[in-house]
């Protein structure tokens, strides 16, 4: 036993040191740098100067932040709502036993594989185009006026769309992981009983879906606060209201934008740490909301 | 016995190969060399490190010699690039010609993410690259003090003296040598000024819109705009009435509406728009609208810096007769002649050991054959006046010699980095018509506070 108690802390202390290095140092730091007023982000403590929960109260003041949580809040809620209903659908259709199964799960899987800048190029400068967009285009083929995808209005919900397209590919294999784990004759003995597909997608596959849904909601909290390419793409040159973000308010808070060249570090660390928290609290709420280990199957 | 040699042995692999992967991959620079800055303020470097280097100056064709000498160089360029092929052109010039080797770093246009940590932690490096503005205000504890080195060389006769005094006045010293001089205002396809009968470039408002009345009348679209740069041209045309220093005091403390003259740019925009002055479309996605001046051969004029005429021609695969005049001056206002004008320029870090021959090989990229190589290749206004603007950047070094005060980014609008993107989108939506007047704007403006 103490021969093996000796191999375990071999193996286990490159991971564990690696671990306290790579990540808790950095989580560590950036805490405590929240506290801080500090100019660059890799500063000597000798150059930070200790400014209580400053930093907060300055980003929950500010207007650019207060913004990018709006946006981050909608994308989190309608973009989660499509996303998984869209994703537990084709899950659920995928599963059904369809033709060409591996085909269309390769399909919507797709845009996962593709790199997001060229996605979202794609989608600026061939969907959403004005003149020879394919959205217009189709309008103008049934005597429609073309719509300004990219204007002010529209932006954030064009954004928010070719987002959702990207994102449900991934959303959809885990729940079909997830539907693939239960057991095929509790299909069979409800299809005995006389249930019909609706009711056996209620009764049997949401109920057991509950800890991949759990799953789901925790990755797209994740996936939502650490959006930032999207937008900065969205919003080429210089960041725009439409499209912030906190990550890039965060960005533009500790690297100072076009034409900008004041930095708050501290300030960029409070965004994390608040970022984080979220992550945290929507972690527990779905926890608290979505118990997985009342079933056995 | 043998399985616990065995697995002891799997853990070291693991952990070696782990303190492996966590190496560098280039040589350190040993912990003396790589002196913190602190330790080599920028104010005594020269002094203490130039004679050195000078000593080493000795060669029969004036050129000074620097064999053995190694300059390790981290450019904002990606390999490849047409600038990026240039600097490595020079370096090897340099290199024969001096014996001097230079490591070039390609570390592309997020070099400002990274380089103040780099050069915090002493890593080798002699020579960066990235905006004036961020080498003036933010590194300037890095770079090394060129005041003295420039004046021995004469640099002010080979260089824009606008971007000199600017980085001298924020840094307290010249800390960078201009690579590639920006300026702004409004280019122009000459063709279709010719062909509307108009010759000299409009200097007033009221003349620039009889431009583009007459423009309108011969069938072309007078301004294309993109959303990316709807503050620029708002920004420009504000500065015209309230100068910068206002523009930035209202950005930060508000009162919008109880400055007639915001009210009044914005009218102006909105009877432009009214007029049906700015190109089908406008305000487009960037880069849709600027592409329409290639693309359709209709649309005449942007306002935007420079670079704007190589992204068109590149994007449209045209060959636009380009030109360009300074944003013109309105009836009253306080500022007519600034343009905005910006750089991306070289510095040399403060505790580079070999700064004299950074110093030689920055004047070597940046003035005589390889400046102009740079510019030609690039589509860029060369670093060094006494150069040749290609055809393309007509203009503008005659805008830039006339610039004694440049212009910020937005003109003092992106001073209040929390409302920035604010004014931005309200500023897109002035042209997207969405404001029936101007005090109506500068409202909108006040409620953002």
């Amino acid at each position: 036993m103490k021969k093996n108690k000796m191999l375990i802390i071999c193996f286990i202390l490159p991971c564990l040191i690696t671990l306290l290095i790579m990540y808790l140092y950095p989580v560590g730091r950036t805490v405590l740098m929240s506290f801080f007023s500090i100019e660059s982000v890799t500063a000597g403590m000798s150059d930070w100067s200790f400014n209580g929960f400053g930093n907060y109260a300055k980003i929950f003041n500010s207007p650019a932040f207060k913004t990018s949580m709006w946006n981050m809040l909608r994308i989190w809620l309608v973009g989660g709502v499509f996303t998984l209903s869209l994703a537990l659908l084709f899950a659920v259709i995928l599963t059904s036993g369809i033709r060409f199964k591996k085909f269309f799960r390769a399909a919507i899987y797709l845009p996962n594989v593709i790199s997001a800048v060229a996605l979202a190029t794609m989608w600026i400068q061939y969907v959403f185009n004005n003149d020879y967009g394919m959205l217009n285009k189709m309008l103008k083929m049934v005597g429609l006026e073309g719509v300004k995808w990219l204007g002010t209005d529209m932006k954030f919900w064009a954004m928010l769309f070719a987002f959702i397209f990207g994102a449900v590919g991934y959303y959809m294999l885990i729940f079909i992981s997830g539907i693939e784990r239960i057991p095929a004759d509790l299909y069979e003995a409800a299809t005995i009983d006389g249930a019909n597909k609706v009711q056996q997608f209620l009764k049997i596959t949401m109920p057991l879906l509950k800890g991949i849904t759990k799953t789901n909601v925790t990755f797209w909290s994740v996936h939502t606060t650490t959006f930032f390419l999207w937008s900065k793409m969205f919003s080429p040159v210089d960041t725009e209201a439409t499209t912030i973000v906190p990550v890039v308010y965060l960005y533009d808070t500790v690297f100072g934008g076009k034409g900008v060249t004041t930095r708050d570090a501290g300030a960029g660390a409070a965004v994390g740490v608040v970022l984080a928290l979220i992550i945290i609290v929507i972690y527990f709420i779905m926890n608290k909301l979505l118990k997985d280990d009342d079933l056995e199957f | 016995m043998k399985k616990k040699i065995v697995s002891l042995l799997l853990a070291s692999v693991m952990a070696v190969s782990l303190l492996a992967g966590c190496g560098k991959t280039e040589t350190p620079a040993p912990a003396e060399e790589a002196a913190p800055a602190e330790e080599a303020p920028a104010e005594e470097a020269p002094e203490a490190e130039a004679p050195a280097a000078e000593e080493e100056a000795a060669s029969t064709d004036g050129a000074a010699d620097y064999s053995g000498v190694e300059l390790t160089f981290w450019s904002m360029w990606s390999a490849g690039e047409p600038q990026a092929v240039v600097i490595e052109e020079a370096a090897k010039a340099f290199s024969e010609k001096t014996g001097a080797t230079i490591n070039i770093e390609w570390k592309g246009r997020d070099i400002n993410t990274i380089i103040q940590t780099a050069l915090e932690s002493g890593e080798k490096i002699d020579i960066f690259e990235d905006d004036y503005s961020r080498i003036a205000k933010i590194y300037k504890d890095f770079c090394y003090d060129l005041t003295d080195m420039a004046a021995a060389a004469g640099y002010d006769a080979q260089s824009f003296k606008c971007f000199n005094d600017v980085a001298t006045n924020w840094a307290g010293f010249l800390p960078c040598v201009t690579e590639q001089p920006q300026v702004g205002g409004i280019f122009y396809n000459k063709d279709i000024f010719d062909d509307c009968g108009i010759t000299t470039p409009p200097a007033t408002w009221e003349e620039f819109l009889a431009a583009c009345q007459t423009m309108v009348d011969k069938g072309y679209q007078p301004l294309a705009l993109d959303s990316a740069y709807a503050d620029f041209t708002f920004g420009y045309h504000l500065d015209r009435y309230l100068g910068e220093a206002a523009i930035s005091e209202l950005a930060m403390n508000g009162g919008w509406s109880e400055n007639e003259n915001v009210a009044k740019a914005a009218q102006d925009i909105i009877d432009f728009i009214a007029a049906g002055y700015l190109a089908e479309g406008a305000p487009e996605e960037y880069p849709s609208s600027q592409n329409k001046i290639g693309l359709t051969g209709k649309v005449a004029m942007i306002v935007c810096a420079n670079y704007v005429c190589a992204e068109v021609n590149n994007n449209s695969g045209t060959e636009i007769n380009w030109s360009m005049f300074n944003y013109p001056s309105v009836e009253g206002g306080a500022d007519t002649s600034n343009s905005y004008a910006g750089a991306n320029s070289l510095a040399i870090s403060s505790y580079s050991e070999n700064p004299q021959a950074a110093f030689d090989f920055l004047l070597f990229l940046t003035s005589g054959e390889f400046d102009q190589k740079m510019a030609d290749s690039a589509s860029q206004i060369p670093a060094d006046p006494r150069n040749t603007a290609p055809a393309i950047m007509s203009g503008t070094v005659e805008a830039l010699q006339a610039t004694s005060n440049p212009l910020s980014w937005n003109m003092g609008l992106n001073d209040n980095s929390d409302l920035k993107a604010s004014f931005k989108d309200l500023i897109i939506q002035l042209y997207e018509g969405k404001f029936a007047t101007g005090e109506d704007f500068a409202a909108a403006m006040d409620a953002l506070y």
